[in-house]
């Protein structure tokens, strides 16, 4: 039995449409990622599961049951963006409150300690970092020791330390059995913790694997240079998934860039003004549609 | 439908406290976060002091044929000003500031019955009010001279919190109407007109003629001249304000009147804050 369903769900805002019959399942214990870059509907999507919004057509179910429900909603925690807290209270008050909402609750220096909030527990919310409201945003997600964690696009204010203890929290929290669904622009993110990954894109899913299926679909890294390699002799390489010519630069999509540099200059190639930068996922996801994808 | 998957709860889980433990929280969380804030106590309590001062005292002492004094109308007066005040600003800013910075949003997506919030709102309110009519009761005594017999305090006390109710859904339907960030302004352009065309700065008699016309079409005025009414006889109130004696069932009923409208108001707000209407 899926504890998240959505039927072919749109949503539209006005003209614009949100999401376009948009259908995902979600079975216990599993960690999905919806992937996609901004603006791609990933926020709408989470609100509807969540009862936050209504579907303009389709159905969302969580637990079998209405979103809005009582029910469904005390088995959830929710992280969401930008939550703006309450500054004059304390990290330990405003989880106690989160506390009494729910039936059930995880013990307060348990929530503290898994967010890694246990030094700041006294602090008024107003006095915290960035990263620290929100490992908050976490703990208050935590504070009702849901089934279901939904969390939308949560590391998007984190440096890389930051993100990696983060998501380290995360995997501690989905080994108790739980179940998570996040939504990122991170490739690697969902690649690290996700056993499944949901693509989107202009409002429709695109693609729909495991992280290694969505991987050999979109590269992760992308290798921009000036060479006098030969175009047809680089996209022969195992490690180059794609590779193009686009202005004055060669492009290459791939997950190894070091093995493809490697071979590239063993192989005596002059290599100049050379990049290696995260795929620009919008490019990356008009490929994978077909779409033109525009210089 | 029916069937649903069972729970997965930690090892360490716990039973919480229950509906009575989760509105004590909520009661003791809403108090605790705007006693914190001196700008919000300095806003609420100490501006009516303030302004009692400035306009009550000088003819403070004048007294009326049944012995009531102006001061201790001019106290009703900045009683009522200031529960308007935060009526105001603690439920309709308060809560177009907390839509705004989306933390109401993140609230809804918790099993909180959505009336918890809203009892936690009114019982912060209730303390406030009570502590800011004690502050300026005591004021009242201490400077002005007020003497009142102690049923008529009580009775004041009284009519001050249960007509101050009366508006909360004014502030309310302020909350969930209004724009977050232009909230505040609506706010002021709201309670500091009302509060002068009302009577509570100046008495209505010393006001323009069109002011006094336009006086018994506002809740605020009703409001006024039932707790006028508690404090002295009809005829001080009568020489005070300026106005003909009338009768307490109609000001009653404008304020319960008013009540259900922007209560209704409010409601529908709510509703289309909730994403219920498919916004």
């Amino acid at each position: 039995m899926n504890i998240v369903e959505m039927e072919q769900v749109t949503k539209r805002y006005g003209p614009t449409l949100a999401l376009a019959e948009v259908s995902l399942s979600v079975a216990p214990g599993e960690i999905i990622s919806v992937l996609g870059p901004n603006g791609a509907g990933k926020t709408t999507a989470i609100a509807i599961m969540l009862g936050l919004r209504q579907p303009s057509s389709g159905r969302a179910t969580l637990f079998g049951q209405p979103p809005q429900s009582r029910c469904a909603r005390a088995r959830v925690g929710v992280m969401l963006q930008e939550s703006g807290v309450p500054g004059s209270l304390t990290v330990s008050e405003l989880i106690s409150l989160f506390q009494s909402y729910y039936p059930h609750t995880l013990p307060l220096a348990e929530v503290l300690a898994r967010a890694d909030l246990s030094s700041k527990r006294h602090a008024l919310i107003s006095n915290l970092s960035g990263g620290q409201k929100q490992r908050l945003y976490f703990a208050l997600a935590l504070a009702g020791d849901p089934d279901l964690l939904f969390l939308d696009e949560p590391t998007v204010a984190m440096d890389v330390e930051l993100r990696r203890t983060f998501w380290a929290q995360v995997q501690e929290f989905a080994a108790l059995g739980k179940t998570i669904l996040f939504s990122t622009h991170y490739l690697n993110e969902a690649d690290a913790i996700a056993t499944r990954i949901v693509v989107i894109n202009r409002g429709r899913i695109i693609a729909e694997g495991t992280p290694r299926t969505i991987k050999s679909l979109v590269a992760e890294k992308t290798v921009r240079l000036n060479t006098d390699a030969p175009l047809e002799r680089l996209q022969g390489y195992p490690s180059v998934q794609r590779a193009e010519q686009r202005n004055s630069h060669l492009f290459i999509y791939t997950n190894e860039p070091e093995a493809c540099l490697a071979q590239l200059f063993r192989e005596g190639w002059r290599v100049s003004e050379l990049t290696v930068a995260e795929t620009d996922l919008e490019a990356a996801f008009m490929s994978l549609t077909g779409q033109e994808v525009q210089a | 439908m029916s069937q649903t998957t069972p729970r997965c709860l930690s090892p360490t889980s716990q039973a919480s406290g229950g509906l009575l433990k989760m509105l004590a929280t909520q009661i003791r969380t809403e108090f605790l976060s705007n006693w914190r804030v001196p700008e919000f106590l300095i806003g609420v309590a100490a501006i009516p002091v303030m302004l009692f001062m400035m306009f009550g005292l000088p003819n403070a002492r004048v007294t009326f044929p049944d012995g009531t004094t102006v001061g201790a109308l001019m106290m009703a007066s900045f009683s009522a000003y200031g529960l308007l005040s935060l009526v105001i600003f603690s439920f309709g800013v308060d809560i177009a500031n907390e839509r705004g910075r989306g933390w109401l949003r993140l609230v809804r997506a918790t099993p909180m019955p959505g009336w918890t919030y809203f009892v936690g709102k009114l019982a912060m309110s209730l303390l406030f009010a009570s502590l800011i009519l004690l502050v300026l009761f005591a004021a009242a005594a201490l400077f002005a001279g007020v003497r009142l017999p102690p049923m008529r305090w009580l009775a004041t006390f009284g009519t001050l919190l249960v007509g101050g109710l009366s508006l909360s859904t004014l502030g309310f339907a302020l909350g969930y109407l209004a724009r977050p960030r232009a909230a505040s302004t609506l706010g002021n352009l709201i309670y500091l007109p009302l509060s002068f065309a009302s009577g509570f700065f100046f008495p209505l008699g010393q006001l323009p003629e069109f002011l006094r016309t336009l006086a018994p079409y506002l809740p605020t005025y009703h409001y006024g001249r039932l707790v006028w009414g508690a404090v002295g006889s009809p005829e001080a109130v009568g020489l005070f304000t300026g106005l003909a004696p009338t009768e307490p069932w109609l000001h009653t009923l404008w304020l319960a009147g008013s009540f259900v409208v922007f209560g209704a108001l409010a409601l529908w707000g709510y509703r289309r804050d909730q994403g219920q209407e498919g916004v």
